[in-house]
């Protein structure tokens, strides 16, 4: 559309249509006169009628243009970052977490702690691990330098607390096991590109 | 006669190592020089305080009319060569070690704990591996635990290094080369034993293949903050550095490419006395107490600040200072200085770790000062050093190093002093006071009494006639004798005429600080205030006096090594309470901090007037020791005068011998979780037939005024009929045993 007609501000050079308004009431009887006709006219359902035409298109048609938040909530970007989720393996359902300890090392608001063991299988295992949501500035280095692509951004951006600190324990974050099915592989910064597997290269150990 | 024996006192030679012409002297490597130089050459098994390993060919250089590359770890410079240390051969050879390197090695780092320090991580990135070409079939190999550290053969290099170190420097030997071509491992050959001399091992793997088991996978290298320190434990004052992350020490490591660190320095760690408020009533108590107290009793494990301070309190109330085992050694060295004119021991750690001869009297070294120990150990495998042990018990662990043991009576040391110095000086001049002593000593006689095999002495002055450098080791047992200043004084004469590097072992803690310090007292008077020792008011830093104290490693201080330097120490746990200086504080003395003092600390007695925050603490490339300040020599009046050697009682039957066992030093030591042990009388068979004893039976016995309750064992490795008695599980009354180490006590038998 041009905006042409906008920047013209020399009134009067335009088409200007004058329209018929009629004439104003006179007296006092004349405007009582007009509010009675208005009234009982049926102007006002022709309006309505609009609306719940609307209203059954969105019932009943499958229409609905607004989502009842907070019970619904409108999808987000693969790549926003939001509160974090801790993956596990799909075909184990062990922790993806191997306890190395790069996004403590990378976290710039030094939010997130942790401490590792050594677990009976003789291997490292996080024992303890909070993200003080607080202090987080969800920056996204923590799931960008995951080597195991354990720790992901999730989908929930809800952040009020009644306190500035709000700790989330590993267990807050980590993937139901009753709801292994359900985890969602990230997409977002650190992910595996697309053509991941046209990159892969042999390892070594060919045994 | 010298004992600076080695070859580094060669002629003046030039050399160009990458076109820099660098002078040095003959008998370095070229690694050595070039090092001096600041010429980076890259190794991976090469350790600098053991002798070259050569076995990762690293370091390789080209010297021009040279066929072939020299190693230049091992190969001596000579005069006039041209050394090229990197070129694109260089390059690619050191290129395909790393390759080999990476065989199969696990790609894991994101859970090695070695990772962040790791040097075939380093190497790797360094010379721009970044796959692994070559694999071959990996033998199924577990990880194994033994004990204090773990081991991951998946993950070892074979650089050699632990095997050298355990072998000499610790002295345990326990590791060995199991050779296999891909399927090498390091073996421990020793694992009934628990060695935590094995940490020495784990710190020199230059992998995650050998870590501290309580360690592994609890933290990486760079979340730990280092803090530099020294061990307080023992009189050595080892360089140590604390690893702490959130108010807690996760490990101890050290300067490990050139110092070492013993088992109770590296995991005696976690004695620290926690949670501690300001209690201003129990404060106010204490600080009545010390101005009314008569004695002021205190342990050794002390820092030299905070010994100066009981001496300005002693200054200020006239209050008398009593820390036995630091007042026999303050005795024992004055009248030692009488002799030699100067104020301390002449010998040096280095001096023991390059002589030829050892004499060890008078301790039970591999307990009392592992760090001496190891110096020892390293003369006896770098110089094929003849030991010779004098000691009423035999010690089966120093079996390896000892050459020769020779048995005497307890108590007659003066007897065996007098005998070995004559040994020593019969054909040596000597003035005519000391001549005449020497004339009058009945030989014979010492020799019955002492019951020391004259052929061994004799067999031992003949080892020494063509070898030089000789070092004498002295210990606790002298310092508690009753006649300790007499044997001293016929000691000292070793150093003076017979050019000895002597080193008198300082019995605990601190105590040589303390002993150049304070002003000590003999007697006990008045009221008693204790700090870390039974009294009528008790300062602990154990966690269960009146008024709570920092431990050594909640506070900053200096401490007094026995290779007579002023090291100083830092905080690595917090710590809420009161301290000593806010004792003396309230008592009129001022100062904000107790390291205030450290530049007050006696300059008569050798410490220098340098303030604590100057005080540097590292070793530089080329491994020389920067750490604090060396004690200057303080001369003192000569005077040559000998007593007659004392008649013995005889000292028959069973008899107890105060001794720790070597991962175990005080109180402090005890608390520690990792060095866990139950203490036991521990005796030989013999020993049990002489008091009727059986294997696991509760006895009790009196020592000094302490009741010991303890459960006596059989240890099979010894012999004869002195038992063993250890006391650092007794708290705030070991400080209290002090006599002579040797006791006859009468045992009772409890429960029966």
């Amino acid at each position: 559309m041009s905006l042409e007609q906008f920047k013209n501000r020399n009134i009067g050079t335009q088409n200007y249509v004058a329209l018929d308004v009629g004439k104003p009431p006179k007296s006092g009887l004349c405007q009582f006169k007009q509010v009675v006709k208005r009234t009982f006219k049926g102007e006002l359902f022709v309006g309505l009628w609009v609306t719940m035409k609307a209203m059954l298109k969105a019932l009943f048609g499958g229409d609905m243009h607004t989502i009842q938040y907070p019970f619904e909530k409108l999808p987000i970007s693969p790549r926003y970052r939001a509160i974090h989720d801790m993956l596990r393996l799909l075909e184990s359902g062990n922790y993806r977490c191997i306890g190395c300890g790069l996004c403590e090392k990378i976290c710039i608001s030094n939010c997130i702690s942790m401490d590792t063991r050594y677990d009976e299988n003789q291997r490292k295992e996080v024992s303890e691990y909070t993200i003080n949501f607080g202090r987080c500035i969800f920056c996204g280095y923590c799931a960008e330098v995951c080597p195991e692509l354990a720790i992901v951004h999730g989908p929930r951006y809800e952040n009020a607390s009644e306190q500035r600190a709000g700790y989330s324990l590993f267990e807050d974050m980590l993937t139901p096991i009753d709801k292994l099915n359900l985890q969602q592989e990230y997409d977002g910064f650190g992910a595996v590109s697309p053509n991941a597997d046209e990159n892969i290269k042999k390892t070594p150990l060919a045994y | 006669m010298s004992v600076h024996n080695s070859i580094h006192t060669g002629k003046e030679i030039t050399l160009t190592i990458d076109g820099k012409v660098c002078k040095s002297t003959f008998g370095k490597t070229i690694l050595d020089v070039a090092r001096e130089n600041d010429i980076y050459i890259p190794t991976m098994c090469y350790l600098t305080k053991v002798k070259p390993i050569a076995s990762c060919r690293m370091c390789i250089v080209d010297v021009e009319g040279v066929d072939g590359a020299i190693l230049s770890c091992q190969e001596k410079a000579t005069d006039g060569v041209v050394v090229t240390t990197n070129n694109s051969e260089l390059y690619t050879e050191r290129q395909n070690i790393m390759k080999l390197y990476n065989v199969n090695h696990p790609l894991e780092c994101g859970v090695c704990d070695q990772s962040g320090e790791c040097d075939l991580q380093n190497k790797t990135m360094e010379f721009d591996v970044s796959d692994q070409p070559f694999t071959t079939r990996e033998p199924h190999r577990p990880i194994e635990n033994w004990g204090h550290v773990s081991y991951d053969a998946g993950l070892c290099i074979m650089c050699e290094k632990c095997v050298r170190v355990s072998t000499e420097i610790t002295g345990d030997e326990a590791l060995q080369l199991h050779f296999g071509g891909y399927s090498s491992t390091i073996l421990n050959v020793k694992q009934d034993k628990n060695y935590a001399s094995l940490g020495e091992a784990a710190a020199v793997c230059p992998v995650g293949a050998l870590v501290d088991t309580h360690f592994k996978y609890t933290a990486n290298a760079w979340e730990l903050e280092k803090i530099p320190s020294a061990c307080p434990h023992c009189g050595s004052g080892c360089q140590m550095t604390y690893e702490v992350r959130h108010d807690k020490i996760y490990r101890m490591s050290n300067e490990a490419e050139f110092t070492s660190l013993c088992g109770a320095g590296r995991y005696g760690y976690d004695y620290a006395n926690k949670n501690v408020t300001k209690d201003a009533k129990a404060f106010e108590k204490a600080v009545e107490a010390v101005k009314n107290a008569g004695t002021i009793l205190f342990a050794p494990q002390i820092s030299n600040e905070e010994a100066f301070i009981l001496q300005k309190i002693k200054e200020k109330t006239g209050v008398k200072l009593v820390c036995s085992e630091a007042g026999a050694y303050q005795k024992f060295m004055q009248a030692y200085a009488s002799v030699t004119g100067s104020q301390l021991f002449g010998g040096t750690l280095k001096g023991i770790s390059d002589s030829t001869v050892i004499i060890v009297l008078g301790t039970r070294i591999n307990d009392d000062a592992p760090i001496v120990k190891y110096h020892i150990n390293m003369a006896s495998k770098w110089n094929r050093a003849r030991v010779a042990y004098m000691h009423p018990l035999r010690d089966a662990e120093m079996n390896t190093i000892v050459t020769q043991f020779i048995k005497y009576e307890p108590e007659s040391e003066e007897c065996v002093a007098a005998l070995l110095v004559e040994m020593l000086l019969r054909d040596t001049e000597v003035p005519k006071e000391v001549k005449t002593f020497l004339n009058t000593l009945d030989i014979a006689n010492l020799g019955a009494v002492s019951k020391v095999d004259e052929e061994a002495l004799e067999e031992l002055r003949k080892s020494m006639l063509k070898k030089r450098g000789f070092s004498l080791v002295i210990g606790a047992d002298l310092y508690a004798h009753p006649r300790a200043q007499q044997i001293a004084k016929i000691l000292a004469l070793v150093e003076k005429y017979a050019g000895f590097n002597v080193v008198c072992v300082p019995p605990a803690g601190n105590a040589m600080g303390v002993s150049l310090i304070c002003e000590l007292d003999d007697e006990v008077t008045g009221k008693t205030v204790g700090y870390n020792v039974k009294a009528d008011f008790v300062l602990s830093a154990l966690g269960n006096g009146d008024l709570d104290m920092p431990a050594l490693n909640q506070q900053e201080g200096t401490l007094t090594t026995n290779d007579k330097r002023v090291v100083p120490m830092n905080v690595a746990q917090s710590y809420g309470g009161y301290v000593l200086n806010d004792i003396a504080n309230a008592l009129g003395l001022d100062a904000e901090y107790t390291i205030e003092y450290t530049k007050a600390l006696p300059s008569e007695k050798g410490f220098k007037s340098v303030a604590f925050d100057t005080l540097s603490d590292y070793f530089d490339t080329l491994g020389i020791e920067h750490r604090g300040y060396l004690l200057e020599v303080c001369e003192t009046a000569v005077e040559e005068k000998f007593e007659a050697v004392a008649k013995l009682d005889s000292f028959d039957g069973a008899v107890v011998y105060i001794c720790n066992p070597k991962e175990q030093f005080s109180a402090f030591t005890h608390l520690c979780e990792l060095l866990k042990e139950e203490a036991f009388l521990l005796g030989s068979s013999e020993f049990a037939t002489v008091t009727k004893l059986n294997d696991g039976e509760r006895v009790s016995f009196m020592i000094d005024g302490v009741m010991f309750k303890r459960v006596f064992k059989i240890d099979t490795s010894m012999k004869g009929t002195i038992a063993l008695n250890p006391t650092y599980d007794m708290g705030l009354s070991a400080p209290l045993v002090s006599s002579y180490r040797f006791s006859r006590v009468e045992i009772q038998k409890i429960g029966s």
